[in-house]
């Protein structure tokens, strides 16, 4: 019956129960609709340039991060390898021999860094087919390259033109290496455009003489799946005292800096809509507590335990909530789906700016649902603390000082 | 048997600089099944003596027994439980739960003493029933006329099954002739079930039907006289 009489004095004031239901109703869903635009935009800007390229997580041999040398090159071997892939999470896991090189064209010469990828699995992470903007593939028995549109432009290179490269091979080694360019693609990051060029991982190996040796292993994870929780089930797997595991929050600190720069903006933001529609709860709870005041004072004259009105009240605030945030999970879900599938394009300044940081002008939105239950439970978390007041009020209450009022 | 008894009760407080005594030592009993009547003008202390018995206000002095159990040792929370085990209260203003029918009024009293709902059932139509409500079980309380109102007041009082129902002015919002429908059921059940009432009241014919009689005046009990 408590939850009767909660239910029926939710809707005893039928007009500002809407008003409160309709503000938290607006809260739940801006914060919703907000978060996942920007979750779901950050999320694009991680795959343009982790997704795409540094993979989520890279083991190293110990030290190469900072000393990115071929003589910091490794063997992994292939029992490691097998039991890595059986972790949860992990997509796909490649193996990479990245080192830097002088190229040169005609009398143009220019730093690049020349990566040698094995290329099924390259074309999981990296979807070259859709980057590819001239030439074609390349296929694992060829001898040749693939240059990033930058240093095609840098070289004015053709299909077909050749490119020679000196650098450091293994252990004192030299490294030099003449190849035809295959194709050009786009990494759509101005950045790697103007650094990268692409072999098979045995070319590169062989230019580098760092036979069965790799510089990274690429370790790619499912979508939204946790990669630290990876990264430690993988140490568990591996000699930590040779290796390192990096997330692309340590490779990229920039990054992950820049989105949480712009992400406590939007929190910010969202925490002023909490405000609001906590005063708004707040209001009605102080209104449900005064005008009832009297009957308070009745009810317990009567012989209802303080305990029992208490939970009444609470009941009604969880309805009021309940409704609101119900509501605005309900209305935002259709619209994060259908941006999820079908992002924001942006045009002019906009696009171009992100373009200009390496990222594509689109914004998709997140369509996770701890997005909503996560805004979910903050607003219910504030109707359950606003209830501290007239718990507080009830506990005080003496049936004849509330009757006289 | 006692079902009250009151020794030297006194209630004090300050109203504008001033002290009032609003029950100055009033000692005094009442047996099961009496129909009495609390008589007095306005600030006599009536209410404040119904307060006091029935473990709403505490006294500044003085005790208060009910069925031998001192209650003005009880505190609040025992006093809840008390109250919801012993006594029935009828207000002046009826005070129903707006939101709860006829029918779930009485049955609330019941649902706050854990009976189980086939007795809570059976029990609040009988209940209705007997103070002329049964065709208006599912009508909440704004659908329901002051008499009505106050009938089903008294329905909910009893549904407790209460040692005694202390009731304030409980006609005092109501036509004479909702007046008199209220005092021929309370009467009855005085007789029938031997349930005890006592009112406060200003109302001559409430005191009219009453077997005993107080009158109060400035906080004192001035004179108490058995009429049947």
């Amino acid at each position: 019956m408590l939850i009767k009489i909660a239910w029926r004095n939710v809707w005893r004031n039928k007009r500002r129960s809407f008003i409160t239901i309709v503000a938290i109703f607006i809260a739940v869903f801006l914060a919703i609709i907000l978060r996942s635009l920007q979750l779901g935009m950050y999320d694009n800007m991680i795959n343009n340039v982790v997704g795409s390229y540094t993979g989520y997580i890279q083991l190293h041999s110990k030290g190469y991060w900072e000393d990115k040398t071929i003589d910091n090159a490794f063997e992994f071997d292939q029992a490691t390898l097998l039991n890595i892939q059986k972790i949860d999470g992990i997509a796909s896991i490649l193996k990479r021999v990245q080192t830097g090189a002088l190229s040169s064209y005609k009398d143009l010469s220019k730093f690049v860094y020349i990566n040698g990828i094995e290329l099924d699995k390259e074309q999981r992470l990296t979807d070259w087919n859709k980057r590819l903007i001239d030439g074609k593939l390349l296929t694992n028995d060829s001898k040749s390259i693939i240059v990033a549109k930058g240093i095609a432009k840098y070289f004015n290179l053709k299909i077909g033109d050749t490119l020679i490269f000196i650098g450091q091979g293994y252990h004192g080694m030299q490294a030099v290496g003449a190849y035809p360019v295959e194709g050009v693609i786009d990494m759509k990051n101005p950045s790697l455009n103007n650094y990268s060029v692409f072999m098979n991982l045995q070319t590169a190996q062989d230019f580098v003489s760092a036979y069965n040796l790799i510089t990274n292993l690429i370790v790619d994870k499912e979508q939204y799946f946790d990669e630290n929780k990876i990264v430690e089930e993988i140490k568990s797997n591996i000699n930590t005292q040779y290796n390192d595991v990096m997330t692309w929050k340590e490779m990229t600190p920039e990054l992950d800096q820049l989105i949480e720069a712009d992400s406590a903006g939007g929190i910010l933001i969202i925490m002023i809509l909490y405000m609001i529609v906590s005063f708004g709860i707040f209001g009605t709870v102080l209104m449900m507590t005064q005008e009832r005041f009297y009957e308070f004072g009745v009810l317990i004259s009567i012989g209802m335990k303080k305990s029992k009105l208490i939970i009444t009240l609470i009941i009604e605030t969880i309805f009021l909530s309940f409704i609101g945030i119900m509501s605005g999970v309900i209305a935002s879900t259709p619209i994060i789906n259908y941006y999820h599938y079908n992002p924001l394009t942006l045009f002019g300044a906009g696009a171009e700016q992100l373009e200009a940081a390496g990222f594509e002008p689109i914004i998709p939105m997140m369509n996770t649902y701890d997005i909503a239950l996560a805004h979910s439970l903050i607003i219910f978390c504030i109707s359950i603390i606003i209830c501290i007041y007239p718990i507080f009020i009830i506990w005080r209450l003496q049936p004849i000082k509330a009757m006289k009022r | 048997m006692n079902v009250i008894e009151t020794k030297k009760l006194s209630k004090f407080y300050k109203q504008a600089d001033q002290d009032v005594k609003a029950l100055n030592n009033v000692s005094i009993k009442f047996q099961k099944g009496e129909f009495t009547a609390i008589v007095g003008p306005s600030g006599s202390g009536k209410t404040t003596f119904l307060n006091s018995i029935g473990g709403l206000d505490s006294p500044s002095s003085g005790k208060v027994f009910i069925e031998s159990n001192e209650i003005t040792k009880l505190n609040s929370n025992q006093l809840i439980d008390f109250r919801l085990k012993n006594i029935g209260f009828v207000f002046q203003s009826y005070n129903l739960i707006p939101v709860l029918t006829a029918k779930e009024n009485v049955e609330f009293i019941m649902l706050m003493q854990g009976i189980v709902k086939s007795e809570r059932n059976k029990r609040s139509i009988e209940l209705l029933d007997s103070v002329g409500m049964k065709e208006q079980l599912n009508r909440r309380p704004n659908q329901l006329s002051g008499g009505q109102q106050q009938r089903v007041a008294v329905a909910r009082a009893l549904a407790s099954k209460p040692k005694f129902v202390l009731a304030d002015e409980p006609t005092a919002n109501l036509d004479s002739s909702s007046t008199s429908n209220l005092l021929d059921i309370m009467n009855k059940l005085n007789k029938e079930e031997n349930m005890t009432f006592i009112f406060s009241t200003h109302d001559q014919r409430v005191i009219e039907r009453a077997n005993r009689i107080i009158t109060l005046e400035d906080g004192k009990i001035l004179s108490d006289v058995n009429v049947k």
